[in-house]
This record gives structure tokens, sequence and C-alpha cells, in this order.
């Protein structure tokens, strides 16, 4: 028996019913560790690069969520992060930001249906990785 | 791709969580040892013995334990596996989610340390 699951079941698949209410972070909540920049990010763009390098490519997005960025959909942006490996992504949320390539700082953000939530991306393929995690962010629950 | 094995004094809990981590990371291979062999509360060596030979897919494999004896009997199979076997290495982590970020890892291809390094950082890990 293959306890490992290929792909979603079409039963019991996970659901996040509650209303978005209470799921608000606390006001008295206190910046989390994931606020702290990712281990792989670059330098700050004020460093003056040298006269031949080109500057990084950097992207930005804002998108409004459809659902809650709740674990499936963290899963699936930590997996797609992955294949950007020569870039810097970080999503946004309430003015907290998370390595999208970690799941659990992801949902640590609690962003809800209906927020804004900002895609930065920094390095090679900047604007493909914002692409890719947008259409994540974006699609409707499946 | 890294295989992983969750440890637990119940099969519920350890079929859930593994079954949360299926959805989650998908792809990854995660099979469950939970409870006795005859499906009571407690560990047994055998089952996790076997766990680990089905979650093993050639690039090792990482027991996550809950607590407890589930730490105590991974340990004893991990020290009593073949020297030629696979790699297999333990993880410091809370239960689910380590699991879950492990999960996620060793979707991607990562490999057996850096698995166990994903595990151990959701110590790390608010919540909220």
């Amino acid at each position: 028996m293959p306890a490992s699951s290929e792909g979603p079941a079409t039963a019991g698949r996970l659901q996040n019913t509650e209303p978005p209410e209470n799921t608000e972070p606390p006001a008295t909540a206190e910046p989390p560790e994931n606020t702290e920049p990712p281990a792989t990010a670059e330098p700050p763009a004020t460093a003056e690069p040298p006269a031949t390098a080109e500057p990084p490519a950097r992207a930005e997005r804002a998108v409004i969520l459809p659902k809650h960025l709740h674990a499936r959909p963290a899963g699936l942006i930590a997996q797609a992060a992955a294949r950007y490996p020569q870039t810097t992504i970080e999503i946004v949320a309430d003015g907290r930001r998370a390595d999208a390539r970690s799941i659990l700082a992801v949902m640590a953000l609690g962003a809800v249906a209906g927020s804004e939530v900002l895609v930065r991306t920094a390095g090679a393929q900047a604007d493909g990785a914002t692409a890719t995690v947008v259409a994540i962010l974006t699609a409707a629950e499946d | 791709m890294v295989g992983i094995v969750l440890v637990s004094h119940s099969p519920a809990l350890a079929e859930g969580a593994a079954e949360l981590v299926g959805q989650i990371a998908g792809g990854a291979r995660v099979v469950p040892a939970g409870g006795t062999e005859d499906g009571r509360l407690g560990t047994s060596t055998r089952l996790i013995v076997d766990a680990i030979a089905k979650a093993d897919q050639g690039a090792g494999v990482l027991v996550i334990p809950d607590l407890g004896s589930s730490v105590l009997s991974a340990r004893a199979v991990i020290a009593d596996l073949d020297p030629g076997a696979p790699p297999v290495a333990l993880a410091d982590a809370p239960f689910v989610e380590g699991a879950v970020a492990a999960g996620v890892a060793a979707s991607i291809g990562a490999d057996l340390s850096a698995v166990a390094r994903a595990a151990e950082e959701a110590r790390d890990a608010r919540k909220l």
C-alpha cells in the first residue's frame, strides 16, 4: 500500500471553509520570524553594481486572493519556487514577508480571501517566477 | 526521491498525517508507521523497518517520530540498519509541521540532508 499520495485524492480534500473573519491574525501579533529576508536574499539594491553587470531582474505584482492562502496553495507555491533556484521569491501580506520556498512561512502569513498580497521576485527568471506564483495564487479553488 | 516515514504511537495519527502531507506535497512518498503490530497504541520496530523499506526509493529515508517511545524505537531501528542499506536519518522536528515541510522538500527532489533540514526548520516556524 503506497501510503503516499499521488496527487490530490478526490475524496476528503482539504477544505478551508471557515469564514475569513476568524482567520484574521490577532492585532497583537508580533512580527514573525518569517519576516526576515530569506538566506538567499541578494545584497541591497543600493550596492553599486560593477559598471558592466546588468542590474538583477526584479518583478513585483499585487494580486487579490480569490481564496485563502492555506496549506495546498502554499505547498504548490513552495514546489513551484523550487523550479527557480536562481530567483528570490517573496510573498508579502499585510506588511509581513515570507520566503516562497517555505510552506510553513507562507501559511503563517494567514492571508485570507479578498486580501491583497504582493509577489516580489529578484534574480534570473524573475518575471517567469512571478507569473508562476501569481497563477497559483489567483487560481480558483480546484 | 527521499522517502518519509511517520512514526506515531497512534495508527490513526500516523496515517492521517501521511494523508495530509500527501495532499499538500503531491508526489512525496510518505509511509505511516503508527501503533503496534496488532493496531493498538504503541510503537513497533517491525512496522518501522517495513515502512522504511516501503518509503525507500534509493535516495534515503527521513524518519519523523512523534514523541517518547516513537523516538526510542526509531533510534533502535536506525542503529540496527545494515551498513549497506540506503541512508536513513531521524528528524528532530514537530510531527505535523515537520512532516509537511519535509514532504514539500522531498517532492521537489531535495536530498536527504536538505529534507531533514526542512523538517527541523519547522521547530522555529511560527503559526501566527
